[in-house]
Protein backbone atom coordinates (compact mmCIF):
# COMPACT_ATOMS: atom_id res chain seq x y z
CA UNK A 1 0.00 0.00 0.00
CA UNK A 2 1.04 3.60 -0.60
CA UNK A 3 2.46 5.18 2.50
CA UNK A 4 4.35 8.10 1.02
CA UNK A 5 4.26 11.07 3.32
CA UNK A 6 5.30 14.62 2.92
CA UNK A 7 6.25 14.56 -0.75
CA UNK A 8 5.32 17.71 -2.69
CA UNK A 9 1.85 17.64 -4.17
CA UNK A 10 0.43 20.03 -6.71
CA UNK A 11 -2.20 22.18 -5.05
CA UNK A 12 -2.60 24.71 -7.86
CA UNK A 13 -6.21 25.73 -8.21
CA UNK A 14 -8.49 27.71 -10.50
CA UNK A 15 -12.20 28.31 -10.87
CA UNK A 16 -15.00 28.40 -13.42
CA UNK A 17 -17.46 31.06 -12.30
CA UNK A 18 -16.94 33.06 -9.11
CA UNK A 19 -14.79 31.32 -6.50
CA UNK A 20 -16.40 30.33 -3.20
CA UNK A 21 -14.30 27.69 -1.48
CA UNK A 22 -11.25 29.00 -3.30
CA UNK A 23 -12.02 32.69 -2.68
CA UNK A 24 -8.92 34.66 -1.81
CA UNK A 25 -6.51 31.98 -3.04
CA UNK A 26 -5.75 33.89 -6.23
CA UNK A 27 -4.01 36.47 -4.05
CA UNK A 28 -2.51 34.38 -1.26
CA UNK A 29 -0.94 30.95 -1.05
CA UNK A 30 -2.66 30.30 2.29
CA UNK A 31 -5.35 32.17 4.22
CA UNK A 32 -4.40 32.62 7.87
CA UNK A 33 -7.06 33.67 10.41
CA UNK A 34 -6.89 37.36 9.46
CA UNK A 35 -6.96 36.73 5.71
CA UNK A 36 -9.77 34.19 6.19
CA UNK A 37 -11.90 36.74 8.07
CA UNK A 38 -11.14 39.45 5.52
CA UNK A 39 -12.18 37.10 2.68
CA UNK A 40 -15.20 35.31 4.14
CA UNK A 41 -16.33 37.46 7.07
CA UNK A 42 -17.21 36.13 10.52
CA UNK A 43 -19.11 32.86 10.94
CA UNK A 44 -22.67 33.50 12.16
CA UNK A 45 -23.71 31.56 15.27
CA UNK A 46 -25.89 28.50 14.75
CA UNK A 47 -27.67 25.73 16.59
CA UNK A 48 -28.77 22.26 15.52
CA UNK A 49 -32.17 23.39 14.25
CA UNK A 50 -30.74 26.12 12.05
CA UNK A 51 -28.02 23.80 10.83
CA UNK A 52 -30.49 21.08 9.84
CA UNK A 53 -32.80 23.61 8.18
CA UNK A 54 -29.95 25.03 6.11
CA UNK A 55 -28.63 21.58 5.20
CA UNK A 56 -32.05 20.36 4.09
CA UNK A 57 -32.70 23.48 2.03
CA UNK A 58 -29.28 23.33 0.36
CA UNK A 59 -29.34 19.52 -0.02
CA UNK A 60 -25.72 19.38 1.03
CA UNK A 61 -24.28 15.91 0.47
CA UNK A 62 -20.95 14.43 1.52
CA UNK A 63 -18.16 15.26 -0.90
CA UNK A 64 -15.92 12.31 -0.18
CA UNK A 65 -17.53 9.99 -2.72
CA UNK A 66 -20.58 8.32 -1.22
CA UNK A 67 -22.66 11.50 -1.42
CA UNK A 68 -24.74 10.86 1.69
CA UNK A 69 -26.82 13.88 2.86
CA UNK A 70 -25.10 15.54 5.82
CA UNK A 71 -28.46 16.30 7.47
CA UNK A 72 -29.32 12.58 7.51
CA UNK A 73 -26.01 11.80 9.20
CA UNK A 74 -26.70 14.43 11.85
CA UNK A 75 -30.18 13.01 12.45
CA UNK A 76 -28.71 9.52 12.84
CA UNK A 77 -26.80 10.72 15.92
CA UNK A 78 -29.71 9.78 18.13
CA UNK A 79 -27.53 9.07 21.14
CA UNK A 80 -25.82 12.46 20.88
CA UNK A 81 -22.44 13.29 19.40
CA UNK A 82 -19.13 12.55 21.01
CA UNK A 83 -16.79 13.49 18.25
CA UNK A 84 -16.74 15.12 14.83
CA UNK A 85 -14.23 13.61 12.41
CA UNK A 86 -12.95 15.52 9.40
CA UNK A 87 -11.81 12.87 6.94
CA UNK A 88 -8.84 14.44 5.18
CA UNK A 89 -7.11 11.19 4.26
CA UNK A 90 -7.95 11.76 0.56
CA UNK A 91 -7.06 8.21 -0.33
CA UNK A 92 -8.21 8.46 -3.95
CA UNK A 93 -4.74 8.62 -5.50
CA UNK A 94 -5.39 11.35 -8.08
CA UNK A 95 -7.54 13.59 -5.88
CA UNK A 96 -5.94 16.80 -4.56
CA UNK A 97 -8.94 18.87 -3.51
CA UNK A 98 -9.05 18.03 0.20
CA UNK A 99 -5.35 18.68 0.72
CA UNK A 100 -5.72 21.93 -1.23
CA UNK A 101 -8.40 23.06 1.23
CA UNK A 102 -6.49 21.88 4.32
CA UNK A 103 -3.22 23.41 3.23
CA UNK A 104 -4.50 26.64 1.71
CA UNK A 105 -7.78 27.55 3.45
CA UNK A 106 -7.87 25.47 6.65
CA UNK A 107 -10.10 27.89 8.60
CA UNK A 108 -13.02 27.28 6.24
CA UNK A 109 -12.83 23.55 7.04
CA UNK A 110 -12.50 24.18 10.79
CA UNK A 111 -15.43 26.65 10.72
CA UNK A 112 -17.72 23.92 9.38
CA UNK A 113 -16.44 21.17 11.68
CA UNK A 114 -16.57 23.35 14.80
CA UNK A 115 -20.09 24.52 13.90
CA UNK A 116 -21.22 20.88 13.80
CA UNK A 117 -19.43 20.16 17.08
CA UNK A 118 -21.07 23.17 18.70
CA UNK A 119 -24.55 22.27 17.42
CA UNK A 120 -24.34 18.61 18.46
CA UNK A 121 -22.48 19.08 21.73
CA UNK A 122 -19.48 17.05 20.54
CA UNK A 123 -16.40 17.78 22.62
CA UNK A 124 -13.77 16.92 20.06
CA UNK A 125 -13.02 17.67 16.43
CA UNK A 126 -10.56 15.13 15.02
CA UNK A 127 -8.91 15.90 11.70
CA UNK A 128 -7.51 12.72 10.14
CA UNK A 129 -4.84 13.21 7.48
CA UNK A 130 -2.21 11.13 5.73
CA UNK A 131 0.31 13.89 5.01
CA UNK A 132 2.50 16.10 7.15
CA UNK A 133 1.89 19.39 5.35
CA UNK A 134 -1.88 19.25 5.78
CA UNK A 135 -1.42 18.28 9.44
CA UNK A 136 0.92 21.25 9.95
CA UNK A 137 -1.49 23.67 8.29
CA UNK A 138 -4.45 22.53 10.41
CA UNK A 139 -2.42 22.63 13.63
CA UNK A 140 -1.30 26.19 12.84
CA UNK A 141 -4.87 27.23 12.05
CA UNK A 142 -6.25 25.67 15.25
CA UNK A 143 -3.61 27.51 17.30
CA UNK A 144 -4.83 30.79 15.83
CA UNK A 145 -8.43 30.55 17.00
CA UNK A 146 -10.03 30.56 20.45
CA UNK A 147 -12.18 27.49 19.70
CA UNK A 148 -9.14 25.62 18.31
CA UNK A 149 -8.41 23.79 21.57
CA UNK A 150 -11.10 21.25 20.64
CA UNK A 151 -9.23 20.33 17.48
CA UNK A 152 -6.94 17.27 17.36
CA UNK A 153 -4.92 16.42 14.29
CA UNK A 154 -4.27 12.73 13.64
CA UNK A 155 -1.51 12.00 11.17
CA UNK A 156 -1.39 8.38 10.04
CA UNK A 157 0.02 6.52 7.09
CA UNK A 158 -2.27 4.57 4.83
CA UNK A 159 -3.37 3.49 1.39
CA UNK A 160 -6.60 3.56 -0.59
CA UNK A 161 -8.93 1.59 1.69
CA UNK A 162 -7.66 3.13 4.94
CA UNK A 163 -9.45 6.34 3.90
CA UNK A 164 -12.85 4.67 4.21
CA UNK A 165 -14.83 6.37 7.00
CA UNK A 166 -15.05 3.33 9.30
CA UNK A 167 -11.36 2.54 8.80
CA UNK A 168 -10.50 6.14 9.73
CA UNK A 169 -12.53 5.91 12.93
CA UNK A 170 -10.92 2.57 13.79
CA UNK A 171 -7.45 4.09 13.35
CA UNK A 172 -8.41 7.09 15.53
CA UNK A 173 -9.41 4.66 18.28
CA UNK A 174 -6.02 2.98 18.15
CA UNK A 175 -6.97 0.03 15.93
CA UNK A 176 -5.72 -0.94 12.48
CA UNK A 177 -6.67 1.42 9.61
CA UNK A 178 -8.84 -1.27 8.02
CA UNK A 179 -12.59 -1.43 7.43
CA UNK A 180 -14.30 -3.52 10.15
CA UNK A 181 -16.18 -6.65 9.12
CA UNK A 182 -19.61 -5.70 10.45
CA UNK A 183 -21.39 -2.78 8.90
CA UNK A 184 -21.98 -0.56 11.94
CA UNK A 185 -22.14 3.10 10.94
CA UNK A 186 -19.89 5.47 12.99
CA UNK A 187 -22.99 7.49 14.01
CA UNK A 188 -24.05 4.51 16.18
CA UNK A 189 -21.16 5.32 18.51
CA UNK A 190 -21.67 9.08 18.47
CA UNK A 191 -19.11 9.85 15.79
CA UNK A 192 -19.94 12.03 12.82
CA UNK A 193 -17.48 11.52 9.96
CA UNK A 194 -17.51 13.62 6.84
CA UNK A 195 -15.17 14.77 4.14
CA UNK A 196 -13.06 17.95 4.24
CA UNK A 197 -14.95 19.68 1.43
CA UNK A 198 -18.32 18.95 3.06
CA UNK A 199 -17.33 20.94 6.16
CA UNK A 200 -15.96 23.78 4.04
CA UNK A 201 -19.22 23.88 2.05
CA UNK A 202 -21.12 24.03 5.35
CA UNK A 203 -19.04 27.03 6.41
CA UNK A 204 -20.11 28.78 3.19
CA UNK A 205 -23.73 27.74 3.66
CA UNK A 206 -23.86 29.20 7.19
CA UNK A 207 -22.55 32.51 5.88
CA UNK A 208 -24.60 32.71 2.69
CA UNK A 209 -27.85 31.10 3.85
CA UNK A 210 -29.59 28.53 1.64
CA UNK A 211 -30.98 31.07 -0.87
CA UNK A 212 -27.72 32.71 -1.77
CA UNK A 213 -25.96 29.34 -1.54
CA UNK A 214 -28.29 28.22 -4.37
CA UNK A 215 -27.43 31.21 -6.59
CA UNK A 216 -25.20 28.84 -8.49
CA UNK A 217 -25.40 25.14 -9.33
CA UNK A 218 -28.59 23.30 -10.30
CA UNK A 219 -31.95 22.97 -8.60
CA UNK A 220 -31.23 19.42 -7.44
CA UNK A 221 -27.62 20.20 -6.55
CA UNK A 222 -27.13 23.80 -5.48
CA UNK A 223 -23.73 25.39 -5.05
CA UNK A 224 -20.27 24.54 -6.25
CA UNK A 225 -18.01 21.51 -6.13
CA UNK A 226 -14.30 20.91 -6.34
CA UNK A 227 -12.90 18.76 -9.12
CA UNK A 228 -9.40 17.45 -9.44
CA UNK A 229 -8.56 17.37 -13.12
CA UNK A 230 -5.58 15.49 -14.51
CA UNK A 231 -4.27 13.28 -17.27
CA UNK A 232 -3.80 14.75 -20.77
CA UNK A 233 -4.55 18.39 -19.92
CA UNK A 234 -2.43 21.54 -20.07
CA UNK A 235 -3.76 22.89 -16.74
CA UNK A 236 -4.12 20.07 -14.23
CA UNK A 237 -5.17 20.90 -10.70
CA UNK A 238 -8.13 21.61 -8.48
CA UNK A 239 -11.06 23.44 -10.08
CA UNK A 240 -14.12 24.92 -8.40
CA UNK A 241 -17.18 24.69 -10.65
CA UNK A 242 -20.87 25.44 -10.33
CA UNK A 243 -22.52 22.01 -9.96
CA UNK A 244 -23.94 20.89 -13.31
CA UNK A 245 -21.24 22.59 -15.42
CA UNK A 246 -20.91 20.75 -18.77
CA UNK A 247 -17.81 18.59 -19.17
CA UNK A 248 -16.96 20.34 -22.47
CA UNK A 249 -16.51 23.68 -20.67
CA UNK A 250 -14.28 22.16 -18.03
CA UNK A 251 -12.18 20.29 -20.60
CA UNK A 252 -11.71 23.43 -22.72
CA UNK A 253 -10.70 25.48 -19.68
CA UNK A 254 -8.27 22.78 -18.58
CA UNK A 255 -6.63 22.68 -22.00
CA UNK A 256 -7.69 19.14 -22.91
CA UNK A 257 -7.33 17.92 -26.52
CA UNK A 258 -10.31 18.72 -28.76
CA UNK A 259 -11.13 15.04 -29.15
CA UNK A 260 -10.08 13.10 -26.04
CA UNK A 261 -10.14 9.33 -26.26
CA UNK A 262 -11.99 8.89 -22.96
CA UNK A 263 -12.50 10.39 -19.53
CA UNK A 264 -12.41 8.66 -16.17
CA UNK A 265 -14.84 10.35 -13.78
CA UNK A 266 -14.94 9.64 -10.05
CA UNK A 267 -11.42 8.26 -9.78
CA UNK A 268 -10.41 4.62 -9.61
CA UNK A 269 -13.68 3.56 -8.02
CA UNK A 270 -15.42 5.55 -10.73
CA UNK A 271 -16.16 5.00 -14.40
CA UNK A 272 -14.75 5.31 -17.88
CA UNK A 273 -17.07 7.51 -19.91
CA UNK A 274 -17.19 8.79 -23.46
CA UNK A 275 -16.06 12.46 -23.34
CA UNK A 276 -19.47 13.92 -24.20
CA UNK A 277 -19.24 17.73 -23.95
CA UNK A 278 -22.81 18.01 -22.65
CA UNK A 279 -22.26 15.65 -19.69
CA UNK A 280 -23.11 17.68 -16.60
CA UNK A 281 -20.61 17.38 -13.78
CA UNK A 282 -22.31 16.63 -10.49
CA UNK A 283 -23.82 13.56 -8.89
CA UNK A 284 -27.01 13.79 -10.93
CA UNK A 285 -25.46 14.40 -14.33
CA UNK A 286 -22.75 11.77 -14.04
CA UNK A 287 -25.26 9.21 -12.75
CA UNK A 288 -27.45 9.93 -15.79
CA UNK A 289 -24.44 9.09 -17.98
CA UNK A 290 -24.05 5.77 -16.13
CA UNK A 291 -21.15 6.80 -13.89
CA UNK A 292 -20.53 8.06 -10.38
CA UNK A 293 -19.27 11.55 -9.53
CA UNK A 294 -17.41 10.25 -6.47
CA UNK A 295 -14.95 12.76 -5.05
CA UNK A 296 -14.89 14.79 -8.27
CA UNK A 297 -11.83 13.40 -10.03
CA UNK A 298 -11.79 13.90 -13.83
CA UNK A 299 -8.93 12.28 -15.77
CA UNK A 300 -8.50 12.81 -19.50
CA UNK A 301 -6.98 10.31 -21.92
CA UNK A 302 -5.86 11.54 -25.33
CA UNK A 303 -5.32 9.48 -28.48
CA UNK A 304 -1.59 9.01 -27.91
CA UNK A 305 -1.82 6.52 -25.08
CA UNK A 306 -2.85 2.86 -25.06
CA UNK A 307 -6.07 3.08 -23.09
CA UNK A 308 -6.27 -0.66 -22.52
CA UNK A 309 -2.76 -0.55 -21.06
CA UNK A 310 -3.84 2.32 -18.80
CA UNK A 311 -6.81 0.23 -17.66
CA UNK A 312 -4.49 -2.72 -16.95
CA UNK A 313 -2.07 -0.56 -14.95
CA UNK A 314 -4.81 0.82 -12.71
CA UNK A 315 -6.45 -2.60 -12.26
CA UNK A 316 -3.10 -4.01 -11.11
CA UNK A 317 -2.78 -1.12 -8.69
CA UNK A 318 -6.33 -1.69 -7.36
CA UNK A 319 -5.50 -5.35 -6.73
CA UNK A 320 -2.36 -4.36 -4.84
CA UNK A 321 -4.39 -1.91 -2.73
CA UNK A 322 -6.71 -4.65 -1.47
CA UNK A 323 -6.16 -4.84 2.26
CA UNK A 324 -6.22 -8.61 1.76
CA UNK A 325 -8.48 -9.31 4.72
CA UNK A 326 -11.49 -10.46 2.66
CA UNK A 327 -11.12 -13.55 0.46
CA UNK A 328 -13.14 -12.52 -2.60
CA UNK A 329 -11.37 -9.16 -2.71
CA UNK A 330 -7.90 -10.58 -2.19
CA UNK A 331 -8.14 -13.39 -4.76
CA UNK A 332 -10.75 -11.85 -7.05
CA UNK A 333 -8.98 -8.55 -7.69
CA UNK A 334 -5.71 -10.34 -8.50
CA UNK A 335 -7.58 -12.53 -10.97
CA UNK A 336 -9.28 -9.48 -12.45
CA UNK A 337 -5.95 -7.70 -12.82
CA UNK A 338 -4.48 -10.75 -14.56
CA UNK A 339 -7.42 -10.82 -16.99
CA UNK A 340 -7.04 -7.17 -17.94
CA UNK A 341 -3.27 -7.54 -18.30
CA UNK A 342 -3.85 -10.52 -20.60
CA UNK A 343 -6.28 -8.46 -22.69
CA UNK A 344 -3.76 -5.65 -23.04
CA UNK A 345 -1.21 -8.24 -24.16
CA UNK A 346 -3.59 -9.39 -26.89
CA UNK A 347 -4.96 -12.57 -25.32
CA UNK A 348 -8.69 -13.31 -25.16
CA UNK A 349 -9.92 -12.56 -21.64
CA UNK A 350 -12.95 -10.28 -21.95
CA UNK A 351 -15.43 -12.87 -20.67
CA UNK A 352 -13.14 -13.84 -17.79
CA UNK A 353 -12.74 -10.19 -16.80
CA UNK A 354 -16.49 -9.54 -16.79
CA UNK A 355 -16.96 -12.76 -14.82
CA UNK A 356 -14.40 -11.86 -12.16
CA UNK A 357 -15.81 -8.33 -11.92
CA UNK A 358 -19.21 -9.86 -11.16
CA UNK A 359 -17.68 -12.26 -8.65
CA UNK A 360 -16.05 -9.56 -6.54
CA UNK A 361 -18.89 -7.04 -6.72
CA UNK A 362 -20.37 -6.40 -3.27
CA UNK A 363 -18.34 -9.14 -1.59
CA UNK A 364 -16.05 -7.41 0.90
CA UNK A 365 -16.07 -5.45 4.12
CA UNK A 366 -15.70 -2.19 2.21
CA UNK A 367 -16.64 -0.89 -1.23
CA UNK A 368 -13.20 -1.51 -2.74
CA UNK A 369 -14.17 -4.61 -4.74
CA UNK A 370 -17.39 -2.99 -6.00
CA UNK A 371 -15.51 0.17 -6.97
CA UNK A 372 -12.84 -1.82 -8.78
CA UNK A 373 -15.52 -3.85 -10.57
CA UNK A 374 -17.24 -0.68 -11.72
CA UNK A 375 -13.96 0.79 -12.96
CA UNK A 376 -13.02 -2.30 -14.98
CA UNK A 377 -16.50 -3.03 -16.34
CA UNK A 378 -17.02 0.54 -17.55
CA UNK A 379 -13.55 0.50 -19.12
CA UNK A 380 -14.18 -2.75 -20.95
CA UNK A 381 -17.51 -1.44 -22.28
CA UNK A 382 -15.93 1.74 -23.57
CA UNK A 383 -12.81 0.08 -25.00
CA UNK A 384 -14.39 -2.76 -26.99
CA UNK A 385 -12.77 -1.65 -30.26
CA UNK A 386 -9.36 -1.41 -28.58
CA UNK A 387 -9.79 -4.89 -27.11
CA UNK A 388 -10.63 -6.26 -30.59
CA UNK A 389 -7.59 -4.52 -32.03
CA UNK A 390 -5.32 -5.89 -29.30
CA UNK A 391 -6.69 -9.37 -29.90
CA UNK A 392 -6.15 -9.12 -33.67
CA UNK A 393 -2.70 -7.49 -33.67
CA UNK A 394 -1.32 -8.15 -30.19
CA UNK A 395 -1.56 -4.46 -29.32
CA UNK A 396 -2.33 -1.04 -30.75
CA UNK A 397 1.22 0.21 -31.25
CA UNK A 398 0.75 3.03 -28.73
CA UNK A 399 2.76 3.31 -25.52
CA UNK A 400 1.15 3.44 -22.08
CA UNK A 401 1.81 7.07 -21.12
CA UNK A 402 0.59 6.92 -17.52
CA UNK A 403 -2.24 9.39 -18.07
CA UNK A 404 -3.94 7.47 -15.27
CA UNK A 405 -1.22 7.77 -12.64
CA UNK A 406 -0.87 5.32 -9.77
CA UNK A 407 1.02 5.76 -6.52
CA UNK A 408 2.92 9.03 -6.36
CA UNK A 409 3.06 11.93 -3.97
CA UNK A 410 0.75 12.51 -1.06
CA UNK B 1 -40.02 -12.79 6.73
CA UNK B 2 -37.43 -11.37 4.40
CA UNK B 3 -34.05 -12.37 5.64
CA UNK B 4 -30.59 -12.55 4.25
CA UNK B 5 -27.37 -14.19 5.29
CA UNK B 6 -24.55 -11.71 5.53
CA UNK B 7 -20.95 -12.82 5.50
CA UNK B 8 -18.31 -11.03 7.53
CA UNK B 9 -15.62 -11.23 4.86
CA UNK B 10 -12.87 -10.30 7.30
CA UNK B 11 -13.61 -13.58 9.16
CA UNK B 12 -14.66 -16.08 6.50
CA UNK B 13 -11.88 -18.50 5.61
CA UNK B 14 -13.65 -20.06 2.65
CA UNK B 15 -13.51 -23.70 3.68
CA UNK B 16 -17.12 -24.05 2.64
CA UNK B 17 -18.87 -25.77 5.53
CA UNK B 18 -21.87 -23.48 4.98
CA UNK B 19 -22.22 -24.49 1.34
CA UNK B 20 -21.99 -28.17 2.28
CA UNK B 21 -24.76 -27.79 4.88
CA UNK B 22 -27.07 -25.64 2.77
CA UNK B 23 -26.26 -26.48 -0.86
CA UNK B 24 -29.55 -25.12 -2.20
CA UNK B 25 -28.90 -21.65 -0.85
CA UNK B 26 -25.11 -21.30 -0.81
CA UNK B 27 -22.70 -22.02 -3.63
CA UNK B 28 -18.96 -21.42 -3.68
CA UNK B 29 -16.89 -19.19 -5.94
CA UNK B 30 -13.73 -20.47 -7.63
CA UNK B 31 -11.70 -19.84 -4.46
CA UNK B 32 -14.23 -21.52 -2.18
CA UNK B 33 -15.84 -18.42 -0.70
CA UNK B 34 -19.61 -18.56 -0.27
CA UNK B 35 -22.09 -16.96 -2.63
CA UNK B 36 -25.51 -16.69 -1.00
CA UNK B 37 -28.09 -17.00 -3.75
CA UNK B 38 -30.66 -14.20 -3.90
CA UNK B 39 -33.90 -15.09 -2.13
CA UNK B 40 -32.47 -18.46 -1.12
CA UNK B 41 -32.67 -17.80 2.60
CA UNK B 42 -36.39 -17.15 2.46
CA UNK B 43 -36.91 -20.36 0.52
CA UNK B 44 -34.98 -22.39 3.12
CA UNK B 45 -36.19 -23.69 6.43
CA UNK B 46 -35.33 -21.09 9.06
CA UNK B 47 -34.07 -23.70 11.52
CA UNK B 48 -31.62 -24.97 8.88
CA UNK B 49 -30.37 -21.46 8.26
CA UNK B 50 -29.86 -20.87 11.97
CA UNK B 51 -27.94 -24.16 12.23
CA UNK B 52 -25.56 -23.04 9.48
CA UNK B 53 -25.02 -19.70 11.18
CA UNK B 54 -24.14 -21.51 14.40
CA UNK B 55 -21.95 -24.05 12.61
CA UNK B 56 -19.65 -21.57 10.83
CA UNK B 57 -16.27 -22.17 12.53
CA UNK B 58 -15.17 -18.58 11.86
CA UNK B 59 -18.37 -17.00 13.26
CA UNK B 60 -18.61 -15.21 9.92
CA UNK B 61 -22.31 -15.69 9.20
CA UNK B 62 -25.11 -13.46 10.43
CA UNK B 63 -28.82 -13.75 9.79
CA UNK B 64 -30.19 -10.32 9.03
CA UNK B 65 -33.88 -9.51 8.91
CA UNK B 66 -34.71 -6.93 6.32
S1 LIG C 1 -13.01 -5.59 0.72
FE1 LIG C 1 -10.85 -5.67 0.19
S2 LIG C 1 -10.07 -3.65 0.57
FE2 LIG C 1 -12.05 -3.80 1.64
S3 LIG C 1 -11.57 -4.47 3.70
FE3 LIG C 1 -11.91 -6.33 2.53
S4 LIG C 1 -9.90 -6.93 1.74
FE4 LIG C 1 -9.72 -4.82 2.46
S1 LIG D 1 -18.66 -21.84 6.97
FE1 LIG D 1 -18.13 -19.74 7.59
S2 LIG D 1 -15.93 -19.57 7.27
FE2 LIG D 1 -16.63 -21.41 6.17
S3 LIG D 1 -17.00 -20.68 4.06
FE3 LIG D 1 -18.94 -20.56 5.16
S4 LIG D 1 -19.00 -18.47 5.96
FE4 LIG D 1 -16.89 -18.85 5.37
Amino acid sequence: MTTLLDAPVDTSAWTIGPPRLLAGLDRAERLDAAAHLATHGPLPGSDLRLLLGHLDAARLTGRGGAGFPLAAKLRALTGGARRVVVNGTESEPTSRKDRTLLRRTPHLVLDGALAVAHATGAREVAVAVHDERSAESVRAAAAERPDGRQVRVHLTAGGFVSGEARAVVRALDGGPALPPGRRTPPTATGTLVSNVETFAQLALLLRLGPRRFADTGTHAEPGTALLTIGGAVARPGVVEIPLGTPLGIVLAAAGAPVLPQAVVVGGYHGSWLAPLPQLRLGREGVAAAGGTFGAGVVLVLDGATCALGELATVTGWLAAESAGQCGPCRFGLSALAADVAALAAGRPAVAAAFGHARTVDGRGACSHPSGAARFVTSGLHLLQDEADQHLAYGGCGRPVLGQLPVGGAR
Amino acid sequence: MTATLSVDWTRCDGHGLCAALLPDAIVRDEWGFPIVRAGAVDASDEADVRRVVAACPALALHLEQR
